[in-house]
């Protein structure tokens, strides 16, 4: 094991039937790092997870998570890991210590470990007053935060999280990531899988998933930068549409393309400026526009890398 | 070690709360089994009695009064309606008999000519109809044997000579159900009937649950073994379905008077034999069903044929050859059997051998082949 590597992945695929669902994958995720999986449905992000937690044999290539190899050993990688499958999985007829009780049962723990864990993450993840509900009577994003709390039962050094803000609303997902973020600083490694952009952000560092094979892999700056050089502006004004031909064609412009009711300009910002696009709309008589200078988003990377293809 | 009973633990005490807090499943486990055994044991209930009768007394005497209020005074038959015509009370299914005493019948008994009584039966039911022509043949064969008998005394009195009526007395005597009531025969069926749909279909239907709603992932990136969930599952339904079995026992000979004759420890050892094979069956199809739709389709598909070869309801010795032989691989035959012989006839473990080590082998296979399927599926 490479120092602080936790999840070692090398030309990792799996096949079902004549189809490719993840075509050799290679990466490793250090101790403490939030790792991003990145993709469109069916990209294979939930495959390559299910490989990895022992759910599902490789077809080819080699994953070691804590050590142990996951197509020898995969009982021995249960023991290390937490597992948040992507179809939500807790008994909605049991309360939330039902659940927990449950799965640290199934993990082995004792009924005193069990009544020490059960405090400790239904604090880590602000649920001590809802610990005697229902689990189906409370909220989805509630819901998400007991199966991460069932998840951690067993104190796992490493957490596998398919999707776990999926169908959420936006105040929860940001709870939620503040949890996962706070996990990481504890030492616990993450590696989370997500179709919003967005979140992608919290991630130390993303995989970008297309059709199987993961395309791009850094942290989120570097591949912004490397992906989306130059500097991006948005224009903003009535008669967008007709903006759009005059700003792709002029010198150092790198790509112009509708965004909302908008266009987002990206140009390479030593042979062009803002001042620059907006005399260039001038001379053609359109006028009205608001020009504002935007960060590149995780979107944007994702829609160079596709394109790219 | 102490981990495996650990999680057998976990998953029992989870499947105990689930049960008892899903309203429906407990009534499925407790209600199901005693209501369905009080209403298929009146239903089944094959004793003819109070059979609809219409009676038609064209001939208005005393003699024929008489005749008629004799035959109905038994339970056998109701007189429901009186009237002349027999054709449109039956074709209704008003009536099921209709006895018509024609004019003149009187006069011929007492003419000592041969008289003439009608019955009409509706042959719809031929169980029914075959009793209820049984009744009627036997009550005025006895009737006519008396006239006979009395006719022949009174005219060897009036010549002055001694009668001497030969005749022959049947004296039959029934064994371990002397009143021949038919719940009796049918409680310790339909107790296997009752047993065998609750335990298969819950069972099934408990494991085919949690691949529907995803739970079963949850659970196999646990450590836990395989064979630690199957045993978890299949254990609190053991105990259940004892609790089923000897409920059913009980309103059996509560409310049937089903006799308790045999050896209890035979009772409950081809219980539980039964049950694991019941509870092996639901979790194999469980392998085969992907949702709780398919796993209900799949016990239906096991549980018809296994009712209807276990001689429940009709002797398995009086089907043909070939289906005898299939139902050697019904574990409900051997329960019946063992149920039959235990609480009519007395039998002990000694006396039942055979389907206790038939019930044994059925068991032990189906569990072996579902645990195997399941281990296989989930690797
Ligand atoms: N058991 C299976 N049998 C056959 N095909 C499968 C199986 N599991 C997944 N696939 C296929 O493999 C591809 C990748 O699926 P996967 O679930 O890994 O995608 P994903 O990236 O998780 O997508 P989503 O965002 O929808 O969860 C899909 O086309 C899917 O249909
Ligand atoms: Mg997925």
């Amino acid at each position: 094991m490479k120092d602080g590597v936790v999840i070692e992945v090398e030309g990792l695929s799996r096949r079902f039937g004549h189809f490719l669902a993840v075509d050799k994958v290679s990466f490793d995720v250090k101790r403490g790092e939030i790792f991003g999986y990145l993709g469109a449905n069916g990209a294979g992000k939930s495959t390559t997870i299910r490989m990895l937690c022992g759910l599902l044999k490789p077809s080819e290539g080699r994953a070691a998570v804590n050590g142990v190899d996951v197509a020898h050993d995969p009982e021995g990688v249960k023991r290390s890991i937490g597992y948040m499958s992507q179809k939500f999985s807790l008994y909605m007829d049991l309360t939330v210590t039902e659940n927990l009780e449950f799965f640290g049962g199934a993990y082995g723990l004792s009924r005193r470990q069990l009544a020490v864990r059960t405090d400790e993450v239904l604090r880590a993840v602000d649920m001590i007053e809802q610990r005697d509900t229902r689990t189906g009577d409370l909220p989805g994003g509630m819901r998400q935060r007991v199966a991460l709390a069932s998840a951690m039962i067993h104190d796992p050094p490493i957490l596998f999280l398919d999707e776990p803000t999926a169908g959420v609303d936006p105040e929860a997902r940001r709870t939620f990531w503040q949890l996962i973020r706070t996990l990481a600083g504890q030492g616990t490694t993450i590696f989370v899988t997500t179709h919003y952009m967005d979140e992608a952000e919290y991630c130390h560092r993303i995989g970008l998933m297309v059709d199987g094979r993961l395309v791009a892999l850094d942290a989120p700056e570097v591949l912004k930068r490397t992906h989306v050089p130059g500097r991006i502006c948005r224009v903003e004004g009535s008669g967008a549409s007709r903006a759009l031909p005059v700003l792709g064609g002029l010198p150092g412009v790198l790509e112009a393309h509708p965004f909302g009711a908008g266009l987002h300009v990206r140009f390479d910002e030593t042979r062009t400026g803002m001042a620059a696009l907006q005399a260039a709309l001038h001379d053609k008589g359109l006028d009205g526009f608001a020009l504002t200078p935007i960060a590149p988003t995780l979107e944007d990377v994702f829609l160079a890398v596709v394109e790219a293809k | 070690m102490r981990y495996f009973i650990r999680t057998v633990q976990a998953v029992v005490r989870k499947e105990l709360r689930q049960t008892f807090r899903d309203k429906r499943m407990a009534a499925i486990l407790f209600i199901a089994p005693v209501l369905q055994l009080t209403l298929l044991g009146f239903a089944v209930d094959m004793d003819v009695d109070n059979v609809p009768t219409l009676v038609v007394d064209q001939d208005r005497s005393p003699a024929s009064r008489d005749l008629l209020a004799r035959m109905l005074a038994d339970a056998t038959f109701a007189r429901t309606q009186e009237g002349d015509d027999p054709d449109g009370p039956m074709a209704r299914g008003e009536v099921s008999v209709a006895v018509v005493v024609p004019r003149g019948y009187s006069e011929d008994v007492k003419k000592g000519r041969p008289a003439e009584i009608q019955v009409l039966i509706d042959g719809t039911d031929p169980v029914r109809a075959q009793s209820a022509m049984a009744g009627v043949l036997e009550f005025l064969t006895q009737e006519s044997l008396h006239m006979a008998t009395a006719r022949a005394v009174a005219m060897a009195q009036a010549s002055g000579r001694a009668v001497e009526v030969p005749m022959i007395s049947v004296v039959p005597r029934v064994f371990y159900n002397p009143s021949l009531k038919s719940p009796i025969y049918m409680v310790p069926g339909v107790a296997a009937v009752v047993l065998l749909v609750v335990t298969t279909v819950v069972t099934a239907m408990s494991i085919a649950r949690e691949k529907e709603l995803g739970t079963i992932e949850q659970l196999l990136v646990t450590p836990m073994r395989p064979v630690a969930l199957l045993l978890g599952k299949i254990i609190p339904f053991a105990l259940l379905g004892l609790i089923a079995g000897g409920l059913v026992i009980a309103v059996g000979t509560h409310v049937f008077d089903v006799p308790v004759r045999g050896s209890v420890l035979a009772l409950f050892l081809g219980m539980l034999l039964y049950l694991m094979s019941t509870l092996g069956t639901g979790v194999f199809i469980s392998t085969v069903a992907n949702n709780q739709q398919q796993a209900i389709l799949g016990s239906f598909f096991f549980i018809m044929p296994a009712i209807l070869l276990s001689g429940f309801m009709s002797p398995v010795e009086n089907m043909p050859e070939w289906i005898q032989l299939i139902s050697r691989l019904d574990p409900a035959r051997y329960f019946v059997q063992i149920l039959r012989a235990v609480l009519l006839k007395g039998a002990g473990v000694e006396d039942l051998a055979g389907p206790l080590l038939a019930l044994l082998t059925f068991g032990v296979g189906i569990l072996a082949l579902g645990t195997l399927r399941f281990r296989k599926r989930v690797a």
